[in-house]
């Protein structure tokens, strides 16, 4: 219960800041006159602009997922190249900040957005920007105390002050929900988090995917590790402190990134005396992408969410909420079928979109937008292999038919063949009458009279109960 | 038949290609043996293979392999090099393991005073791997040792397809009619990729309903399934065709990704099961090693019959 006391002050404090916080100004508007905005960077500039941008070229991931979600998809012009969500980042044009600053000049930008990073390592780029009268912009928390500035520094920029609002209040909530969730479980879960496989490094205690541990529930084992250097979330750990603790790790997660990346569950099971920690034995050895745990982004929530369903998958991944009367959804089958489990959600790597793939594409489909609250859980489905779409559409708000649900509980399980003579009269109506054949044959779901009704809908309860003798089965 | 005899061909164009190679290389070492004349041999087989990360794999693979033929040579001391250099860099980076490549490994045996080294490729066609990462860069060491002589993969001359077909029998389930095993072998843009097919040819002497398909070549899963469905198959095995189960078994054959083999054949409506363990698990794959590197002791390199 103090725990959870504790969250809520966190939370109350992020929301106070959000109310009270004034990071940049905007004067009142006279007459329908442009309103003039003034704010300092993270680099210390003051900046001026008459209006709000409206043609803003990205150079930083995280800036451009933040201003997807401030609804600003046309304002963006332009995208850094190592950008991959949300998936219309496609659309746009690639910007290097390591090649020649004419390109950007060319497009015309009224904003671009950098971070200090940049200004450090290509200070001639950012320079050619200015001296071409453009607003450059570098932003940059350093700790997740400083999200909240942030994203409304951004929103200053591009006035989005009210959505932001919205935005940073839903976050709050979300993250809010989870911690909830988790607060009344004991015993807690221990977990060790690998931020770099090379010397099993750990994080700071202070840093945002710690933050993130403890939103989601868990206790870091390693808070006493200290960082490589000032201001670093990299902290130095080694294989002796870690097996100094290892009865006391219940949950192993290493994050996966294109700068710092832990091992791989494989790699992290073999390494030499790894097996007497508790989490490899029990083989609760997990992945998270970096950019959900660590990026300033409002995908820090799914993080946090992410993170508690490794956790504690029995009370994140509970299904008995579905169990009810109503008809089920293609878009709830989805989530069911990810829940159902364990999968963590799909998360597209930076060079994702310039890698080539078979089958279906990460956001390709054109009836699920990324805002969509099931968007994850549909990707993720489908990437599994669990459900399919319909060319490039997944018609989420359709109910789920008896065919389709046993087409998805067949792919949720390897199923044997019981080779019993299971005759039904509708046989021909099922485009799968194999799988149709193997889901009745192992009992998960039955025939209706002598009949299996390929196109009738099902409820809740019933999916539920079918995903309960699947994983009986099992 | 018309089929059969154009694999054959194919064959023997690629022995042909390959012996010339290897060959040559042999008689070479022999020329400058005379020059040396060291007054004892020390006598070394380096095993190479392109490696794994997967430490278990590669235990019971690759680290098998190279037991058995060094417990079948005890006149030689065996030695291990990866062509790979990501997985190389990747085992030194993560696991601390330092592993040599090919040229590394062979200038380490030649300053260790190795007179006479075989080398023994755990691969399984001689396709861009061996062409491009053996043969081309051993030839700069032919003058390094009395007798230098590279060993053949698996499936080079048509008796080899015959052992290689009979040698799978060890890991084969007893199969009903409407029951198939599938392998997943590696493929590639090189023209060796023709063994594949040739294998399924010979395989069809001995096997029903076994299939070959490759990951990166031809035929492909694709062109699989409608012959599955064909013979009126219903459950499905997968194995691979790879010296080790590493990321292709695991995740592209076996894994819960929409394009895996897996499902994309449950998709189809089959059962599937996985046999995730590679050839260099199979004793008698193991003993196909064996044999090349005792046909290179016997100076028969390319293991043909005296006819």
């Amino acid at each position: 219960m103090k725990r959870l006391s504790a969250l809520c002050l966190c939370v109350v404090f992020i929301l106070g800041v959000l109310f009270t916080g004034c990071v940049g100004n905007k004067s009142e508007q006279v007459n329908g006159e442009p309103a003039k905005i003034e704010l300092t960077d993270d680099d210390g500039n003051l900046i001026k602009m008459e209006q709000p941008a409206q043609r803003i070229i990205s150079l930083y991931s995280a800036h451009t997922i933040n201003l997807f979600a401030l609804g600003l998809d046309e304002q963006v012009i332009g995208v850094g190249t190592s950008d991959s969500y949300p998936p219309q980042v496609r659309d746009k044009e690639v910007f290097d900040y390591k090649s020649d600053p004419e390109k950007v000049i060319a497009a015309n930008p009224d904003l671009v957005l950098i971070r200090p990073f940049i200004t450090r390592s290509n200070p001639e780029f950012v320079e050619a920007l200015k001296k071409a009268k453009i607003n450059v912009v570098s932003l940059y928390p350093e700790s997740f105390a400083e999200f909240v500035p942030y994203i409304e520094k951004l929103a200053v920029v591009t006035g989005q002050e009210e959505k932001a609002q919205s935005l940073l209040k839903e976050f709050t909530t979300d993250i809010q929900e989870v911690a909830n969730l988790t607060s009344e479980i004991e015993p807690k879960v221990r977990v060790y988090f690998e931020s770099t496989e090379n010397q099993y490094r750990t994080i700071t205690a202070d840093s945002t995917p710690a933050q993130m541990v403890k939103y989601a529930g868990g206790i870091n084992i390693a808070a006493d590790a200290e960082g490589i250097r000032e201001g670093t979330s990299i902290a130095s750990y080694g294989a002796e402190r870690i097996l100094e603790k290892a009865e006391e790790i219940d949950v192993f997660v290493a994050q996966r990134g294109a700068m710092n990346a832990g091992g791989s569950p494989h790699a992290i099971k073999i390494r030499p005396g790894f097996h007497a920690i508790k989490a490899v034995r029990e083989d609760r050895i997990y992945n998270i992408e970096e950019k959900l745990v660590s990026s300033p982004t409002f995908r820090l929530a799914v993080g946090v969410r992410e993170l508690a369903r490794m956790f504690y998958p029995e009370v994140m991944d509970e299904l008995s909420k579905f169990a009810n009367k109503e008809l089920v959804t293609r878009e709830q089958m989805a989530q069911m079928a990810v829940m159902f489990k364990h999968k963590g959600i799909f998360v597209p790597s930076s060079k994702y979109y310039q890698q080539t793939h078979n089958g279906h594409v990460y956001g390709d489909f054109t009836d699920v937008k990324f805002t969509d609250p099931a968007f994850e859980y549909i990707e993720t489905a489908v990437l599994s292999g669990y459900m399919e779409g319909k060319e490039d559409k997944f018609y989420p708000y359709q109910n789920i038919t008896r065919e389709e649900l046993a087409s998805v509980l067949y792919m949720l399980a390897d199923l044997e063949d019981k080779e019993s003579q299971i005759t039904y009269t509708d046989l021909k109506e099922c485009s799968n009458p194999r799988q149709v054949e193997i889901i009745l044959e192992n009992g998960i779901m039955s025939l209706k009279g002598n009949q299996f009704k390929p196109q009738d809908p099902v409820t809740g309860q019933e999916v539920v109960e079918c995903l309960k003798k699947l994983a009986d089965v099992q | 038949m018309k089929k059969r005899f154009s694999a054959v061909l194919l064959i023997v164009m690629l022995m042909t290609l390959v012996t010339n190679v290897v060959g040559c290389g042999a008689d070479k070492a022999q020329a400058t043996a005379d020059k040396k004349e060291p007054t004892v041999d020390k006598k070394g087989i380096l095993v190479v293979s392109f490696g794994t990360s997967y430490a278990d794999t590669r235990k019971v693979t690759i680290e098998a392999c190279e037991n058995k033929i060094a417990a079948s040579f005890q006149d030689y001391e065996v030695r291990r090099a990866f062509t790979s250099n990501i997985i190389r860099k990747k085992l030194q980076e993560r696991d601390n393991i330092q592993i040599d490549s090919f040229e590394e490994a062979l200038t380490k045996m030649k300053e260790d005073g190795f007179t006479e080294v075989v080398v023994q490729p755990l691969h399984i066609i001689p396709g861009e791997e061996y062409s491009e990462k053996i043969i081309e860069p051993a030839a700069q060491f032919q003058d390094s040792f009395k007798k230098l002589v590279i060993g053949r993969p698996i499936l080079t001359n048509i008796e080899d397809y015959k052992i290689a077909a009979e040698a799978l029998k060890v890991q084969m389930p007893e199969l009903k009619k409407d029951q198939a095993v599938v392998f997943m072998g590696h493929g590639t843009h090189h023209p060796a990729n023709a063994c594949y097919s040739c294998l399924q040819l010979v395989l069809n002497d001995t096997y029903d309903n076994v299939f070959v398909g490759t990951v990166e070549g031809y035929p492909t899963l694709d062109n699989i399934i409608p012959q599955l469905k064909e013979a009126g198959v219903k459950e499905v095995t997968l194995m691979p065709y790879m010296l080790v189960a590493g990321d292709h078994a695991n995740n592209d054959m076996a894994g819960d990704e929409e394009d895996s083999w897996k499902t994309i054949l449950k998709k189809e409506g089959f059962t599937v099961k996985t046999y995730i363990h590679g050839l260099g698990e199979n004793p008698e794959y193991q003993n196909i090693y064996v044999q090349h590197v005792q046909d290179c002791i016997e100076g028969n390199p390319m293991g043909l019959s005296e006819e």
